[in-house]
């Protein structure tokens, strides 16, 4: 039997456009950073450049939506041991069918069927 | 605990070959994709399938498996029966030390079987004592997280179970089923992650915790949807509201709103509210998608009006609109 236990409330912090940094992104992913900095070289992953005021330097940032689609290209690399351009190219599928299977459904709910006449 | 038959997850024989684990492994992992699956269960069958794989996959998680299977049939729990693995079951295998942080499925979605046995927690206790035994952050864990779209608006609380393990103040493993209370801030869209830092697995020899990520799910609502930060709201008017313009009232994720329709409306026709959609630094809009319902011709009276209103546009054919819109 499982032990429970319960933690006080937490404060969820939202990840918008820039908020994860390279290792931040290649940790949520279980791999190593240059697995991710490959990936954005080759234009798998997109980044946005974000200037550190102190030091000048440009630094890569990533959003929400970049950290689900490296989980699904490292999935599907790992899965069935696929080129990662092959990858990616099945992962821009996917995201595809998700976005239209929404619309599908948003038709669907907002379309009233005709009634047909004699 | 529960003995796990990996072989019988995958469909393989005991003495199957690596490479027939693995076409197993891919013919199922194609079947129960979540994102491409329509089984029902295809998450969870997905988490079995990746954990039988896991320690079938590697040689020496395998062997020692396998000596545990025997020891588990000569106990007669090999198939789903109650079974306690011997002390030292995993002695002479080598991948009691093995870390491998980059590799390997999420963490978080194991069973107690697997997390007493191959687990994180399960590893630092075979290395305690050890010299070699040094700091290792936490995995990080994953959870989909369903909401109402009134939850952007607003913010909201949220109670989610996380499966996880520890070691005991005697160094055995514990499986836990762990509550967190988790306030949502308020302004996130659908597909952002919300993050909740050190909650995920603990951390070993002292290092910090992992992370949480929580993927935002909203909750289908026939009232209305998001797209990004923007809301999508039907809104139904009577015709003469449609023709003439009118003030009407909208219940919306945010309250209610009195809106002006203007005159010459037609079903299609979107209305933005400016900055009505998911409050940000940059707030989304508000469209009402409009659409006209007819009242119905169920009385004398009602047939009646029909009529006089065909009477007063003697020449008004929609059909010969639609032609000229090239419909």
């Amino acid at each position: 039997m499982p032990h429970a236990f319960h933690t006080p409330a937490q404060l969820g912090e939202l990840l918008d456009d820039a908020t994860l940094t390279l290792e931040e992104l290649a940790r949520a992913c279980c791999r190593a950073p240059e697995w991710v900095s490959e990936r954005v070289e080759a234009g798998v992953l997109e980044t946005t450049p974000s200037t550190s005021p102190a030091a000048g330097l440009v630094t890569w940032r990533f959003s929400s939506a970049t950290l689900v689609r490296a989980r699904r290209v490292a999935q599907l690399e790992a899965t069935f041991d696929a080129d990662p351009y092959l990858a990616a190219m099945t992962t821009d599928l996917m995201e595809e069918v998700a976005r239209l299977r929404r619309r599908l459904r948003h038709l669907e709910e907002g379309t009233p069927t005709a009634q047909q006449g004699r | 605990m529960e003995f796990k038959d990996y072989y019988q997850v995958l469909g393989v024989a005991t003495g199957a070959t690596a490479d027939e684990i693995k076409k197993a492994f891919r013919k199922l992992a194609r079947q129960y994709h979540p994102d491409v699956s329509k089984e029902p269960d295809a998450e969870q069958r997905m988490a079995q399938v990746n954990e039988a794989y896991t320690v079938l996959s590697d040689p020496e998680k395998r062997a020692a498996y396998d000596a545990l299977g025997a020891q588990a049939a000569a106990q007669g729990a090999r198939s789903g029966g109650e079974f306690r693995p011997p002390p030292h079951w995993d002695a002479g295998f080598a991948f009691s030390d093995a870390s491998r942080p980059y590799e390997g499925a999420d963490h978080g979605q194991y069973s107690d079987f697997f997390e007493q046995l191959f687990g994180q927690a399960a590893r630092a206790q075979r290395r305690q004592g050890a010299p070699s035994g040094g700091a290792q952050r936490g995995a990080d864990q994953h959870a989909r997280i369903e909401l109402d779209i009134a939850d952007a608006y607003h913010g909201g609380m949220r109670t989610i179970h996380l499966r996880t393990a520890h070691l005991d103040a005697g160094g055995h493993v514990v499986p836990e089923q762990r509550s967190l209370e988790v306030k949502i801030p308020k302004g996130m869209r659908e597909g952002q992650l919300i993050r909740l830092a050190g909650q995920g697995n603990p951390g070993l020899g002292g290092a910090p915790a992992g992370d949480l990520f929580l993927d935002v799910l909203f909750r289908p609502d026939p009232r209305w949807r998001a797209e990004g930060r923007d809301i999508y709201k039907p809104l139904l008017l009577a015709p003469w509201e449609a023709a003439l313009g009118a003030s009407v009232e909208v219940q919306t994720p945010a309250g209610s709103l009195e809106v002006t329709v203007p005159a010459g409306s037609h079903a299609g026709r979107k209305l933005r509210l400016k900055g009505r959609g998911i409050p940000s630094s940059t707030p989304g809009d508000l469209y009402l998608e409009l659409g006209i319902a007819l009242p119905p011709a169920d009385t004398d009276t009602a047939r009646a009006a029909w009529a006089a209103l065909g009477k007063a546009f003697p020449h008004f054919n929609p059909r010969q609109a639609q032609a000229a819109q090239g419909a």
